[in-house]
């Protein structure tokens, strides 16, 4: 079956009634789920699981890949709104989204976040659509030479990240690192950092410590400022509460940017969602005009990475639908609900089962548009939220931290670790350090480490295997330049009037 | 005197009365949570997923079964999970042999799975050893010469140190002298991509992983690890058979619960667990991914754990690992 005959024979499946109407479900409670801090899309489809057991293995799918694209477009209101990220994919926007909302630009932020939402995601379903299997093939060639270059490449963006102190930005990183490397090491079955806690055996999850050191840890530098003034203005009138025509302009490469970095990305089985969302906002902060503008509520930071989160789904079909193989937690379901529907996930899924292949992508197509149906009428709706006085938000947002980070594992241990983080976070925030180098170093440092000692195992200690392919040399050439970036030209300027901004 | 006793025998009673049945019938009140020690993905996740699905399905429970991943070091992180939910009833985990493995050989790894409460063993998993389907080595012989020509250049794709992938390859490094080397994957699917690609040369995978990769051409079986040949692999030698004289390495998997957990409790999950291996779904998925699925109860699982941790003890000192406990 050619695309073009698939795609039309997906479409006669996604448009039976009853496939709308799942395909509808599975995108609103999506959207609910990515609201939701703590609560995620793998969770979600593992309590849905049961009932979808009457239902046809398309119908099924359908729904359930509706939930797992559908978080990803609600995952950035809390971002943005009050600073907590919803889901791990959306801790890139809390930077420029919050910003934008304490700029009273909360509004305009959360449609252009539902926007690149839209365009990404959709750029990502036709990218699958037209390329999964050559793009398998390419998913392929990466090897742990090709993962340890990618985490360099994403580690080197702290130059991007840290703000007027490089220095600062960079001990913010390392302490990342370090905080990655808790728990138990896979080569050695070795703990390593526990102080004598079993409940860090299986290290910290970056949910915790994301919400402690933005969103708990601003709570805490707002109320230590005293100054009620600082309630988040939100200008009345519908004009205001949505994107103005200059904003969506300036996001147009962010739109382009985030919809391939994040199929990219999304396409290889050993990086998640939040590598991609990180990496998209790099490489938009790296080529923009103005970069002093970013962590000051620069909309193209808000589209960037919320565009690649979306496209990032796309991409993760990629490796299971076309190999069988899944790229994360909540494919990894998708794939065992496939078995037990009597579907056989493999290479041969596309040929044998066309009705759940191409109807599952025709579905995706009619689900970015009910997402932006549905998300776009709420926009208004929860830029309200700020209008709430301080006394009661504050309350309200440490209520929701509290919930998020117990509902990440359901241990009363994270919700000390959430202290912990918060105050972490505050003391980083008096000190003027900045704190997205920490989550970078976080996510990104387990995956670079596993993958740089992969490598050294299978060359036998030689280091010029990481170099030998050109992709990774490639991308650690880029690593590099982006690294020495700050000592040349316009970029160093740009650096050093946000230093005499005070920014 | 006498008008204190009545009322005092009257609750003696009741409460004889009530606590019979209510011990007796013990069921789960809330969501139970079903500890996994691999990631998403992995046999042992999909193996678990399988149990809650078919407990959902068929309505064997009065609650959900929520399967909850714990990777990191081996066994060691859900195993401390485990072990850190002491007399809840309501924590189970699937193990596998790694949980006896680990203790054997790591100190931080103190939680022995003798000491938690072995609800029932459901089946014990033979294994492929695979290549790609266009790979020079067509047999297990022509991969160990292979080794032995380039030591050390030859790659094998797998989990932890401890697993089973681990424990062949290092049985048959120790009988031929050949020597390759062992790439450690966190998940599953980034093993088998890691062999797809054709950055290692060979990998160790479940039947039900490797079926569906064999039949579409992209995998080919050169050895199964088994005391027999797998009905659906007729063709293709145990190591054994191949001429490598190594013990056996079975791979189980069964349930476990809470330390301290009720007899009650234990005794309703293994009424559970046998209805559960009754199923027609159950019993298409023993026979779709060639498993060996002989149900055994609780009674029996202790002691061949206990048993099963003395050979598997022996096979690591004869593999050349430390063993510490």
């Amino acid at each position: 079956m050619d695309i073009f005959s698939g795609l039309l024979h997906g479409f006669s499946v996604a448009l039976q009634p009853a496939n709308l109407f799942w395909c509808f479900v599975g995108c609103f409670l999506g959207t609910v789920v990515g609201i939701l801090p703590g609560l995620g899309p793998a969770a979600t489809i593992a309590l849905l699981l049961p009932l979808t057991f009457k239902m046809d293995p398309a119908s099924g799918i359908i729904m359930l890949a509706g939930i797992y694209y559908g978080a990803k477009y609600g995952g950035s209101t809390t971002s943005i709104l009050l600073n907590i990220p919803g889901e791990s994919s959306s801790v890139v926007t809390c930077i420029d989204g919050h910003a934008m909302a304490r700029n009273g630009r909360a509004g305009p932020a959360l449609g252009i976040a539902a926007i690149a939402s839209f365009v990404a995601g959709s750029v990502g379903i036709i990218l699958l659509t037209v390329l999964a299997p050559p793009v398998a093939l390419f998913a392929l060639q990466f090897s742990s030479p090709e993962y340890f270059a990618l985490m360099c490449l994403g580690l080197a963006l702290v130059v991007l990240l840290s703000g007027p102190s490089l220095i600062k930005g960079l001990l913010s990183l390392l302490l990342g690192l370090w905080l990655t490397s808790i728990g138990t090491d896979l080569f050695t079955a070795q703990s390593r950092f526990i102080f004598g806690q079993p409940q860090l055996l299986g290290g910290m999850d970056f949910v915790v410590i994301a919400i402690g050191v933005f969103a708990i840890a601003e709570v805490m530098a707002s109320i230590d400022a005293g100054d009620k003034a600082r309630m988040l203005p939100v200008p009345k009138g519908l004009r205001n509460l949505l994107p103005s025509w200059e904003e969506l302009k300036a996001c147009r490469f962010a739109f382009v940017n985030g919809s391939i970095t994040g199929f990219v990305i999304g396409v290889l089985p050993g990086a998640g969602a939040a590598i991609s969302s990180f990496i998209a906002y790099g490489i938009e902060k790296a080529f923009s005009k103005h970069p002093e503008k970013f962590g000051h509520g620069a909309p193209e930071g808000v589209a960037a990475p919320e565009g690649a989160n979306n496209a990032d789904s796309g991409g993760a079909l990629v490796p299971l639908l076309t190999l069988g193989i899944p790229g994360g937690g909540t494919t990894a379901i998708m794939l065992s609900a496939l078995v037990l529907w009597g579907v056989k996930p493999g290479p041969l899924l596309m040929t044998e089962s066309p009705d759940v292949f191409w109807g599952l992508v025709a579905s995706m197509y009619i689900g970015n548009v009910v997402l932006l149906i549905l998300n776009l009428p709420m926009v208004p709706v929860f830029a309200q939220i700020l209008r709430m006085p301080v006394h009661i938000l504050f309350p309200i947002i440490l209520g929701i931290a509290l919930v998020g980070a117990y509902g990440v594992s359901g241990r009363l241990f994270d919700i000390g670790l959430l202290v912990g983080f918060g105050l972490l976070g505050y003391v980083m925030v008096k000190l003027k350090y900045p704190t997205p180098p920490l989550i970078l170093g976080f996510v990104l440092g387990d995956a670079m480490e596993r993958a740089l000692r992969q490598s050294l195992t299978m060359s036998q200690g030689d280091l010029s295997i990481l170099v030998r392919g050109w992709i990774s040399a490639t991308m650690l050439i880029l690593a590099i330049v982006i690294l020495l970036l700050p000592l040349f030209g316009r970029f160093n300027q740009a650096r050093m009037k946000a230093i005499a901004e005070g920014g | 005197m006498r008008r204190c006793w009545v009322p005092l025998l009257a609750a003696l009673a009741l409460l004889t009365a009530s606590a019979g049945p209510a011990q007796a019938q013990f069921k789960p009140v809330r969501t139970v949570e079903f500890v996994v020690h691999g990631g998403p993905g992995s046999g042992n996740d999909v193996f678990a997923r399988q149990l809650a699905t078919i407990i959902e399905q068929d309505k064997l429970a009065p609650v959900r079964f929520q399967v909850v991943n714990k990777p990191g070091g081996g066994s060691t992180s859900a195993a401390g999970y485990v072990v850190s939910k002491k007399g809840d009833q309501h924590v189970i985990a699937c193990f596998t042999n790694i949980w006896l493995l680990d203790p054997l050989v790591q100190q931080a790894a103190v939680n022995r799975l003798h000491d938690m409460s072995p609800i029932a063993r459901l089946v014990v998993e033979p294994a492929l050893v695979v290549v790609l389907a266009d790979s020079p080595f067509k047999t297990l012989g022509q991969f160990i010469e292979a080794a032995k020509a380039n030591p050390g250049k030859l790659r094998w794709s797998g989990g932890s140190i401890t697993s089973r992938e681990n424990t062949v390859r290092q049985l048959l490094m120790q009988v031929t002298g050949a020597r390759w080397q062992f790439i450690s994957f966190p998940s599953g699917g980034e093993r088998l991509a890691a062999l797809l690609g054709g950055h290692v040369e060979m990998m160790i995978v479940d039947p039900s992983e490797a079926g569906e990769q064999i039949r579409a051409g992209k995998f080919r079986a050169i050895a199964q690890v088994s005391e027999r040949r797998l009905p659906g692999f007729q063709d293709i030698p145990t190591i054994k058979e191949a001429g490598f004289d190594i013990p056996n390495v079975p791979q189980m998997r069964g349930v476990v619960g809470a330390p301290g957990m009720s007899a009650e409790a234990v005794a309703y999950y293994e009424d559970l667990f046998f209805k559960v291996s009754q199923t027609p779904a159950w019993k298409k998925f023993i026979e779709d991914s060639q498993l060996d699925g002989e149900f055994v109860r609780a009674a029996q699982v202790k002691p061949f754990l206990l048993s099963f941790e003395e050979t598997l003890r022996d096979i690591l000192k004869v593999a050349g690992a430390k063993v510490i406990r």
